[in-house]
This record gives structure tokens, C-alpha cells and sequence, in this order.
């Protein structure tokens, strides 16, 4: 009998104990993670405001027509999405690749550096932001104040379109430059030394070994930090609304000249609660993120792997 | 500290007979990582530096660049003026109930991949790995209508709930398992009758310790610094840290200096936690903790 | 390092600990009543004298920034969800949400004798439900810096200054005066839109006609006062701030400006911001005559749980004995016209405004206050009609240029 019993138990067990196991990672994402991003499909087809109460009109792909022919700000927050992605992501990379290549020698205090180029990266955003808006101030900023210094006059950063993604960026870039250089690094040291003897005794400059070497060598990691970097400076949105905050902070400025798409579906759909409106932007901004992480993707793929 | 990583060190692309010939850094490396070290703290020193200051220090010429005398003052200020003690509060019950939940469910899962056998198991794994992918955040519309749904919007449930499990956890924790929990262990386990349930109770949980470690910190200090889903579905009234940073900072105070005072106090928990164990953080990042 | 995941363990464990005991309400028998509140309503001493004389009543004031307040009150509202027991509205929101007036405790008209007839109507449904006590009206009048008029060799007496600006053009020639002679680092005013706020607030029409209809965009008064405030930025009599931003609040501090466009409650907000300040302010009549901007409702949202206590608050707290109370100590100008003549009020002067009479300068306002018909979205026109100042201010655009997309962007409101 207690046999026949255990036997059933340790049958259930091994069938079907596992699942239970897994279960709950894969309920709680289908529900909040999954569902969610579906059903945006679906309000994105409807005219619905939360503040009309419940009624939900199906309208078919108005939205969709409406953001991409008849509303210029939907573009202009695009172009700042591209122009934010390519001002973040590309610095990021560069810089990181230098830290790592700095950081990869017998230095003193290995794990001091190490966690020093790390810092920006533990810091919230919110408080970066609130840090970098006075940093960036035009009349008792920091920055303005350096530059007067050496002769240079006073910029209003939030007002210009160049200006204002420039300081946005270096937030950006402060923030995960480290952290990338901390993925470069640890594949650096997996490079066999051998392979920099050999390119020495060919008479290859540091600088060559590091182009000819190093990066290629890098490719995987690259690629990865690339499509990371992507797909978080695709969505920017704390920093553009920090950046100006006050009564019009969703509009990311005077003439919404750092709004990210992020920020513009921000507006839309929690500023003036316009649910099916900022679901549509929702669904183009992930094609355009696929789209240019996939960009991305092949762009760091030619990196030369000779 | 080497305890922690061990198990996670050997990782394929280190080829064992390499001598670490590193070169030796000259002066100039030393010069360039210093002026890199000293860019990555001079925001979190400054922001210090306005925090102990007058509150007219914030739009002094020239900008003042060493601390002053009122930091404590400030603080108090802070808490005083603003419901920043309840902000800290909710971001502590949030990044600690996530914290727990996420290494609770990951060990869990991460277990049954790496060790049981069971139909679909390969392509569930697979799936997980590909839901790490989509990105969720696009689908705040609907994860605001369902909390209003609910009756959550604006409690700190709502927050947390979303939250409860990563894919990465499961991924990471899944990983550590199949390098660092031998076979023989669980099968004489299962010797003795074991069910899998007390397997992993007291087999695979004490080992993984050391990984469930590293992916606690990162969980916690994503969960402190999370901005926008807090943003959307809480109320100035219910906030955490870093949405009550953007009421702040959104005109509600008219001192700069209090906000700036708020955004350093609000970075402290997570600075704790990175100056005790950044090592285990950085070891985490470099063997690609974070990757995939 | 072994103790390390015990370490982290112990901070979770507490960390939930605290979780759990966490989530009761007031537990000594208490009603606690919530009251959601934008920028300074001077309540403070009020709340305690009421919690004195109701010992079963405990208060608690939550506030918030003027735009964000008036969001999530919306969206607490349709969701029928997490909105405080009274909730203060601003007179730019006060139609949006009498629009559905369903959502509110009906208050009767058991008290409409306090209040001035336009400010009782103001929060009047179309079907006649009252949804909210008034609280302060604006008025108008300049604030400005003595010390700094002085330095710029204007008069700085009070009656003098008044006597300089009869019309807002006087008022931008003055501006010019000053910055012919003005110290460092300081203009003539703070922003444009601040000064074009006030401008729109003597208007007879605003931005909406009595259908609710935006007719901003052919109101020739609103117009004329747009080029003129443009004609003085690029005069260079703006010091380029938005109102109510960090960037802005500094400004007082650090006198980046001279004058300011002063609805009662802005002077709460001056001693707030720079009480350093004190004595070097002054209050001047606002040019081109009467006018209003800004002044609240307190309302009580259906779906609290204390509605019938919340309403007895409203009621009290917008009392004219109350209100009188707010008007001495945070200025606030009352709502209600018994108090105009009374001593207390009419004769009330403000040291930190080097003795102004601001009793009679507000009341002497508020009687002549032609009350402008507010909009639906009033509120988020007078945002966007700031963002178009300012991309004046910051050259972004031309005066025309930056007009026509503003009358764009506010036709996008009414879809």
C-alpha cells in the first residue's frame, strides 16, 4: 500500500512537478507581459479615450493613417528618435571600446577602476536627469558657465534642436558607456596574446593591433552591446521629460524639439488619455525598433573578422 | 569575495594555457583613466556638493565646487516638505518584494530547465529566451487599463505585480545551474527519495547561493531605478523614489537645492549596495550576467 | 564573503517584513479626509483648528504641481478611482470636469449668497449642479522690485509707478527705460507668457466663446497683445523664464527680473520662493485696467467614502471667516464679496511688499472684475499658448510663425 502510494507520488513528481515549477514565470509574463503588448494591437484600431468613460469605437487603421500622412508631430518625434538613437548609441560604443582598451592592462587597483567606470550606470535616471537639466542650465548652469571661461558664449540648450539632443545624449552616454565597457573588457582578456606577438613582430602599431585586432575580435560583443544600446535609447523618455520639466514636459520642449516617440505616446496617452491614438504610436514605434535594431545588427555584423 | 563568482567563472572562450602577458600601464594610462573616473563621479559629487549647500548655492557664479555645511539640514527639509519618507518606504517594499520574488521564481524555473526532464522542455527554454526580447514596455496602455480594471492603479500592487518574474532570471539562473550543480548530487538525492520539490529546497537552493546573489543586486537596483511604469500608474500621493523626484522637480518645490538634496538621497540605497558589492557586480556584468 | 547572500537576505527579509505591515488607515476611529491641492492654499493653520474642533476628523493634504494634479484628477475620476475626498480645481479645468457632473457630490445652493455671482456660475453645470466652493479669485496687479527700479533710475513709489503704465504699451515703453539703465543680470520682466497671461486674463473673450468653442485663434485682443509682448522680447525686456519651472523660481532668488504679473495668489508663491526678498518688492496697479487669472474650486468627488464630512470641510474651508483668515496670512483673495468691506481685509497691508495696501489694491480688483467666460481646456490652451511665447523668446520662430502653430496645435484640442 505505502509503496503503491509513494510510487504515484514520485510518478507525479517527475511528470509533471516541473511544469509546475515553470508555471509561474510563464503565467505572470503571458498576463502583464504578453497580453498587454497584443491587446495594444487592438486598442490601436479603436478611437477610445479614457476620459469618455468606457466607449470604445472600432475605426479600423484611421489611426495608423492619421500618425503616419497627417500628423507632422509623429515624424518629428521619429527623427528625434533616430537622431537621439544615432548621438547616443555611437558614442557609447566608441568610448566604451577605449575604456575597455584602457582598463585592459596589469593596472593597480583593477576592481577600483572597474567599478569607477561603473558608477553612472547604478545612478536612477530620474536623478541623473535632475543632475544633468541644472549641469545644462543657461543661466547658472555649469556647463555655460566653463564655457564662458574660455571665451565661448552662454547656450540655451533646451532651446535648440542640435543643442538639446546633445545634452540629452551625453546623459545617455554617461549613464551606459562604463557598463559596455565592462562587456568589452572581459572578452578583451579572452584574447590570446599570442595573436598581438605575431601582429608585433609583423610591425603593426598599438593603434593598428587595437582596428585590426582587438575590435574584430570584438565583433560578437559589439554586436550585442549595439542591440542593447538600440533598443533602450529607441524609447527614450525620462530624460527628454525631465529635461523640461513644468507644465508642458510631455511636449519635450517649446516647439517639440526633443520629443521622443516614446515621450509623444507618453502625451498622448496619459496627458490627454487618448488610448487607441497612443496605442498606434506604440505598435510603429516597435516596427521602427525592430527595424532598426535589425539595422543595427548588420551594421556592426561588418565589422572585418579577418 | 572570490567564493561568490567562482562557480560562475569558467566560461568557453578562456583558453586555459594563456599567460596573461597584459602590458604594463604607463603614466598616461593612469592620467586618462582618472580623467574617465573622475567624469563618471563628478554628477553624483556635485549633486553632493548642492545638497550641503544654501539653497542659493545652486545658482551661485561661479559655481560652487566643494561641500558645504548643510546637508543634514537639507535632508530634513526634504523630509519635511515632501512625502519623500513614503517614497523611500514604497521603493523599499517594491525593489524588496521584487527582489525576493524574481530569485525566488528564476531558481525555481532555472532548476527544472537545467535539471528535470519533462516533454517541451528545450522549447520552453527557447521561448523564454525569445520573451526576453519583446519589449513589454510598449504595452503600458493596456497594463494601465487592466490595473484601473483591478481597482490597482496608484497602489504600490501595481507596481510590483508586473514585476514578479524576469526572463533573464530564469535564463541566468538556468545557466549557473547546468555548470554548477552536478548531476550526482541530485541523483543520489533521488536515491534517498527525494522529491524534486525538497531537491531543490535543500540541494539546489543552498548552492545557488552565490549566483542567486548576483541576481538579486541587479533585480534590486533595476527595481529601485525603474522610472516610467511608476510614473504612469502611480499618483504624486503613492509615489517611489523616482517618480516623487519628477514631482519634485517639476515645480511643486521652489528650492532647486531641495530637489537635488532628494535625487542624492534617493541614489543612496543603490550606492550602498554597489559600494559593498560592486565587485560581485562587476564580476556579474563581465561574465556576461547580463547578457542575452 | 560567504555571508554575503545571507546579508542580502536579511535586507529583503526586513524590507518584506515592513511590506507586510504595511496598509492600514487612520485605526484610532478617525475619519481621515483627503484633500488634493495644487501650489500654496495657505490651509495649513486651518486644517489644525478644524481637526481642534472635529476630534474625529483627521486631515491630510496632498499636493501636487499645478498640470499634474489636474491630469490624475482626471484620470482618477474616469477610472472612478483614487481621487481624494475634496479636490481642489483651477478655474482654466473648472468646465472640463462640470462637464460630467455626475462625478461629483451635488453641493446645493443652500450657500450661494457668499460667493460673487460669476465666481458661484463659474462651477455651475449647464444643468444647473453646483460641483464646487470657490475659494480665491485671482485679480491682477504688477508686483516689482524697488530696488532694482531705483537702480534704474526710475521712481519706485508706488502711485508713481502706477502712474507709468496706464496701458501696456506705457507699461513695455517703461521696460524700455529700464534696460537703457538696468543693473546686471536683471530685466524688466520675467517671461512672456507670464505677462501675456494677464493680458489674456483682461480680455472679455478668452480663448473660448460662450458655446465652448476655441475662438482664440481670430480673438484680436489676445492677438494684439501677443505682438506686443513680442515686440518686447525682441526688445530685450524678457528674462526668458517660463513660469512655475526650477528655472524660473530661481530667477526670484537671484532678481533676474523686476516685474511680475500679480494675481493675489502669485504674491504666496514670491515669499515662498525668495523670502530673502523681502521689503524689496512693491505693488503697482496692472496696466489697462481690471482683470483675472487663475483662482480655485474646492470639489468632492462621489466615488470617497466620506462624502457627507468632505463637503461639511469644503464648506468651512471656503467660508468667508476662513477665507479672511487665508487672505492674512498667505493673500489669497477671497471669493467673497461681504469680506471686501470689512476692515480686516480692505485695509490689510503686506511688509514683505514694503507696506503695500494689498487689501485695497485686490478688492478695489475684484469689484471691478468683468469675469471672462473659461473654457473647456482653458488650462491646456494656456499651456500651449506658453510653449508658443516661448519658442519666441528662445528664437526658435517668429512672432507670426510661432501664432500659427499655436492656433494649430489648439484646433488639435477640440478633436
Amino acid at each position: 500500500m505505502k509503496t503503491d502510494w509513494r510510487e504515484r507520488r514520485h510518478r507525479w513528481d517527475t511528470r509533471y512537478a516541473p511544469y509546475a515549477y515553470i508555471a509561474p514565470y510563464f503565467l505572470l509574463f503571458a498576463v502583464f507581459g504578453l497580453f498587454p503588448l497584443l491587446y495594444t494591437a487592438w486598442v490601436s484600431l479603436q478611437d477610445r479615450n479614457l476620459l469618455d468613460g468606457d466607449a470604445a469605437t472600432f475605426i479600423g487603421v484611421d489611426n495608423y493613417v492619421q500618425l503616419l500622412t497627417a500628423d507632422p508631430y509623429f515624424w518629428n518625434a521619429m527623427g528625434n528618435t533616430l537622431s537621439l538613437w544615432l548621438l547616443t548609441t555611437v558614442p557609447q560604443i566608441l568610448f566604451a571600446l577605449g575604456i575597455a582598451q584602457l582598463l585592459n592592462r596589469r593596472l593597480r587597483g583593477r576592481t577600483f577602476f572597474r567599478m569607477g567606470v561603473l558608477l553612472p550606470n547604478i545612478t536612477s535616471v530620474a536623478a541623473v536627469t535632475i543632475i544633468f537639466a541644472q549641469l545644462f542650465g543657461r543661466d547658472f548652469g555649469l556647463i555655460n558657465w566653463v564655457l564662458e571661461l574660455f571665451g565661448a558664449g552662454r547656450i540655451d540648450w533646451q532651446a535648440g534642436t542640435g543643442s538639446s539632443h546633445t545634452a540629452i545624449a551625453a546623459m545617455v552616454v554617461w549613464r551606459w558607456t562604463g557598463y559596455h565597457a565592462l562587456i568589452f573588457l572581459a572578452s578583451m582578456q579572452a584574447i590570446p596574446t599570442s595573436v598581438y606577438e605575431a601582429a608585433r613582430l609583423d610591425g603593426a602599431t598599438s593603434w593598428q593591433q587595437f582596428w585590426r585586432i582587438t575590435v574584430p575580435m570584438l565583433r560578437p560583443q559589439i554586436i550585442f552591446s549595439t542591440v542593447i544600446a538600440t533598443a533602450g535609447n529607441m524609447r527614450l523618455l525620462a530624460e527628454p521629460l525631465l529635461f523640461n520639466p513644468g507644465a508642458g514636459a510631455a511636449t519635450g520642449g517649446s516647439d517639440r524639439q526633443f520629443q521622443t516617440a516614446a515621450l509623444y505616446l507618453y502625451e498622448q496617452g496619459f496627458a490627454k488619455f487618448d488610448f487607441g491614438y497612443a496605442s498606434a504610436i506604440a505598435w510603429l514605434l516597435l516596427i521602427a525598433t525592430v527595424a532598426i535594431t535589425g539595422l543595427s545588427y548588420l551594421a556592426a555584423r561588418r565589422i572585418r573578422t579577418d | 569575495m572570490t567564493t561568490v563568482l567562482e562557480p560562475l567563472a569558467p566560461q568557453a572562450p578562456a583558453p586555459s594555457g594563456r599567460r596573461r602577458a597584459l602590458r604594463m600601464p604607463g603614466p598616461w594610462t593612469y592620467a586618462a583613466l582618472i580623467a574617465v573616473l573622475a567624469g563618471s563621479a563628478f554628477p553624483v559629487y556635485w549633486s553632493l556638493v548642492v545638497s550641503s549647500q544654501t539653497p542659493d548655492s545652486v545658482s551661485s557664479v561661479p559655481p560652487v565646487l566643494v561641500p558645504g555645511g548643510n546637508l543634514f539640514a537639507n535632508i530634513s527639509r526634504v523630509f519635511d516638505q515632501s512625502d519623500f519618507a513614503l517614497a523611500m518606504m514604497n521603493s523599499l517594499i517594491v525593489s524588496g518584494t521584487i527582489t525576493l520574488s524574481v530569485v525566488f521564481f528564476s531558481t525555481l524555473a532555472g532548476f527544472a530547465f537545467a535539471k528535470l526532464r519533462f516533454r517541451g522542455r528545450s522549447a520552453l527554454m527557447l521561448l523564454v529566451v525569445a520573451t526576453q526580447a519583446v519589449p513589454t514596455e510598449l504595452g503600458v496602455i493596456p497594463l494601465y487599463m487592466m490595473m484601473s480594471d483591478f481597482g490597482w492603479a496608484g497602489e504600490l500592487h501595481a507596481v510590483i505585480v508586473p514585476g514578479l518574474v524576469t526572463a533573464f532570471g530564469v535564463f541566468f539562473m538556468r545557466q549557473y545551474f547546468e555548470r554548477a550543480v552536478p548531476d550526482e548530487l541530485l541523483e543520489a538525492g533521488r536515491m534517498d527519495g527525494c522529491s524534486s520539490l525538497r531537491l531543490y529546497w535543500h540541494v539546489v537552493l543552498p548552492a545557488a547561493r552565490p549566483a542567486a546573489a548576483v541576481l538579486g543586486l541587479f533585480t534590486f537596483m533595476q527595481a529601485w531605478n525603474d522610472f516610467f511604469w511608476p510614473l504612469v500608474v502611480l499618483t504624486p500621493e503613492n509615489p517611489t523614489v523616482q517618480t516623487a523626484l519628477n514631482t519634485l522637480a517639476s515645480g511643486y518645490t521652489t528650492d532647486y537645492t531641495l530637489v537635488l538634496t532628494a535625487a542624492t538621497i534617493g541614489t543612496v540605497p543603490v550606492l550602498a549596495v554597489f559600494l559593498l558589492f560592486g565587485r560581485q557586480i562587476v564580476g556579474g556584468i563581465m561574465q556576461g550576467a547580463l547578457k542575452g | 564573503m560567504r555571508r554575503t547572500p545571507t546579508l542580502v537576505g536579511a535586507t529583503l527579509l526586513a524590507a518584506a517584513l515592513v511590506a507586510a505591515g504595511c496598509g492600514g488607515g487612520a485605526s484610532d476611529g478617525k475619519t481621515r479626509i483627503t484633500i488634493g491641492l495644487f501650489g500654496n492654499f495657505g490651509y495649513q493653520q486651518l486644517f489644525e483648528e478644524y481637526e481642534k474642533a472635529h476630534p474625529d476628523i483627521d486631515i491630510t493634504d496632498r499636493t501636487a504641481s499645478y498640470s499634474d494634479h489636474h491630469k490624475n484628477l482626471a484620470a482618477h475620476l474616469a477610472t472612478n478611482n483614487g481621487a481624494a475626498d475634496i479636490e481642489a480645481v483651477d478655474v482654466g479645468y473648472i468646465n472640463q470636469f462640470k462637464a460630467n457632473p455626475g462625478q461629483f457630490v451635488e453641493l446645493g445652493s443652500e450657500v450661494k449668497d457668499r460667493w460673487l455671482d460669476w465666481k458661484w456660475e463659474g462651477s455651475l453645470s449647464k444643468d444647473g449642479k453646483q460641483i464646487g466652493y470657490g475659494t480665491d479669485i485671482g485679480g491682477l496687479a504688477i508686483c516689482y522690485r524697488r530696488d532694482l527700479f531705483e537702480a534704474a533710475g526710475l521712481p519706485s513709489d508706488r502711485d508713481q509707478v502706477s502712474a507709468l503704465w496706464p496701458t501696456w504699451e506705457q507699461f513695455m515703453a517703461t521696460g524700455k527705460q529700464f534696460a537703457a539703465k538696468a543693473p546686471a543680470g536683471a530685466k524688466f520682466f520675467d517671461g512672456g507668457p507670464t505677462v501675456l497671461n494677464a493680458i489674456v486674463g483682461q480680455a472679455p473673450t478668452g480663448y473660448y466663446d460662450k458655446n465652448d468653442k476655441i475662438v482664440v485663434g481670430d480673438n484680436a485682443d489676445i492677438r494684439k497683445g501677443w505682438n506686443l509682448v513680442a515686440q518686447g522680447v525682441a526688445d530685450g525686456l524678457s528674462a526668458g523664464l517660463l513660469h512655475s519651472t526650477p528655472q524660473w523660481n530661481t530667477g526670484f532668488k537671484q532678481g533676474q527680473f523686476a516685474t511680475l504679473a500679480c494675481p493675489a495668489w502669485m504674491m504666496a508663491k514670491i515669499k515662498d520662493q525668495a523670502p530673502d526678498t523681502a521689503g524689496k518688492w512693491d505693488l503697482a496697479a496692472v496696466p489697462g485696467g481690471g482683470g483675472n487669472w487663475g483662482g480655485s474650486y474646492l470639489t468632492v468627488p462621489k466615488q470617497g467614502k466620506n462624502t457627507d464630512k468632505a463637503v461639511a470641510l469644503a464648506a468651512w474651508l471656503t467660508a468667508p471667516e476662513q477665507q479672511a483668515k487665508v487672505f492674512a496670512t498667505a493673500g489669497l483673495l477671497p471669493s467673497t464679496p461681504k469680506l471686501y468691506s470689512e476692515e480686516s481685509v480692505a485695509k490689510k497691508q503686506d511688509p514683505f511688499f514694503n507696506n503695500a495696501p494689498v487689501g485695497k489694491v485686490f478688492t478695489d480688483a475684484a469689484r471691478a472684475l468683468k469675469p471672462q467666460y473659461q473654457g473647456p481646456k482653458a488650462g491646456d490652451v494656456q499651456t500651449e499658448l506658453g510653449n508658443a511665447m516661448q519658442r519666441v523668446e528662445q528664437g526658435k520662430q517668429s512672432p507670426d510663425e510661432s501664432w500659427n502653430q499655436f492656433v494649430g496645435d489648439v484646433k488639435r484640442l477640440e478633436d
